[in-house]
């Protein structure tokens, strides 16, 4: 039931969050940004992010075996030596899907509890 | 931000001004709201009741009661959420989805002269507005990112051609992606890219971006000579009124005759 903003919000107060936003992965639009950049720049980020989720939405590694409507990755990560970036795939109301983008401290975040948290955001931003 | 493209300082000065009404150029409109974009609507971008309604999120049935109901309130947005048709997030992606992919083409350098009509409220309602200097850095951000895919703008508005080595499938790259290979499918030397993404339900700039992308794979015809003049919108575009239900009107046509 929960708007962007208020999505992105609850985001941030997963343990360790660092960053959050909400980006269309074909065209890297930010849809909504908050907290810090990974590098400083959030529409940088987004564009980065949307990079790499359009090679995992789309490379045939990835979509191996699929046969349904929407898109075969539900969730991609990157684990760095200081932080986890994870993204959460959600099917938008029309062709061309949106991720939520999660940027998470290595020592203070949870990573699981952080994929559960951020799957329930997910789900939140398209249920009625 | 840079005053290089003609529409810039209008804009920000509207923006500066917190003026409402409606900002209108040969491709399209952007509407104000306490100087902030709350909408934007083009005949070159699939409107928001096209992306609801193609991929099935939204019946048509369901679209044309919430205009029918709330279109002359200027509330249809807010009718389909308490209506829980479509949840909050789903809207405001949507909404934003729709708002960024008209601006592109409203906001090119190219669009012809800008004329601002004060007052003018939009149909659908807003909620909640987008700062200009944000959508003119999205905008820029956009044709930069066409230009280093493949810098050939005449693609973006002229029919859209398969080229012939491509009906050859040993001149294919080892894959092509699921979404790309439906605009291709759709590529009969007619339709343009935004026709193409209107069958498909999808914002236009999509396409824009695969037919660049197929473009430069060869599988796409790229047209030579200079740049070609954007689509202009219908002349009834151009005459929005003061008159909210006559713009809701008009609107509503084009939307029935889409559907």
């Amino acid at each position: 039931m929960s708007g962007i903003d208020e999505c992105l919000l609850r985001a941030m107060a997963l343990p360790g969050a660092r960053g959050a936003a909400l980006v269309e992965w074909v065209s890297g639009l930010a849809l909504g940004v908050i907290g810090e950049a990974a590098g400083g720049d959030h529409e940088a980020v987004a564009a980065e992010t949307a990079a790499y989720a359009r090679a995992t939405a789309e490379h045939p590694v990835f979509t191996a075996g699929h046969r349904g409507t929407g898109i075969a990755a539900e969730e991609a990560m990157v684990v760095t030596g200081t932080g986890y970036h994870l993204l959460r795939f959600l099917e938008a109301p029309y062709e061309g899907g949106v991720f939520l983008y999660l940027w998470l401290d290595r020592d203070q975040g949870n990573l699981a509890l952080a994929l559960r948290g951020l799957r329930e955001l997910a789900e939140g931003l398209v249920l009625l | 931000m840079s005053a290089a493209d003609g529409h810039s300082p209008m804009l920000f000065r509207l923006a500066e001004q917190r003026a409402t009404g409606v900002l209108l150029r040969d491709t399209g409109a952007l509407y104000l709201a306490d100087g902030e974009v709350v909408h934007a609507e083009s005949p070159a971008a699939p409107g928001i009741e096209v992306l609801l309604t193609a991929g099935g999120r939204l019946s048509p049935e369901t679209w044309q009661e919430a205009v029918a109901a709330a279109g002359a309130a200027c509330a249809t947005g807010r009718w389909l959420i308490e209506h829980r048709r479509l949840a909050a997030g789903e809207l405001e992606i949507s909404r934003l989805g729709a708002l960024y992919d008209a601006a592109y083409f409203v906001l090119l350098p190219a669009a012809g002269p800008t004329r601002f009509r004060h007052g003018v409220r939009h149909w659908f309602g807003s909620l909640g507005g987008v700062p200009v200097a944000r959508v003119e850095y999205e905008t820029r951000r956009r044709r930069l990112l066409l230009d280093s895919l493949w810098p050939h703008p005449r693609l973006d508005a002229a029919p859209v051609t398969v080229a012939r080595a491509a009906l050859r499938p040993a001149a294919w790259p080892p894959f092509v992606p699921r979404r790309q290979a439906a605009v291709l499918d759709l590529a009969d030397g007619v339709r343009t890219p935004s026709a193409i993404a209107a069958l498909l339900g999808r914002p236009a700039f999509h396409a824009l971006l695969d037919v660049r992308r197929l473009a430069a794979l060869g599988l796409v015809e790229t047209p030579r000579g200079g740049t070609r003049a954007p689509a202009r919108a219908p002349a009834w575009f151009q005459n929005i009124g003061d008159d909210p239900d006559a713009a809701l009107l008009r609107r509503l046509r084009v939307a029935l005759e889409r559907l």
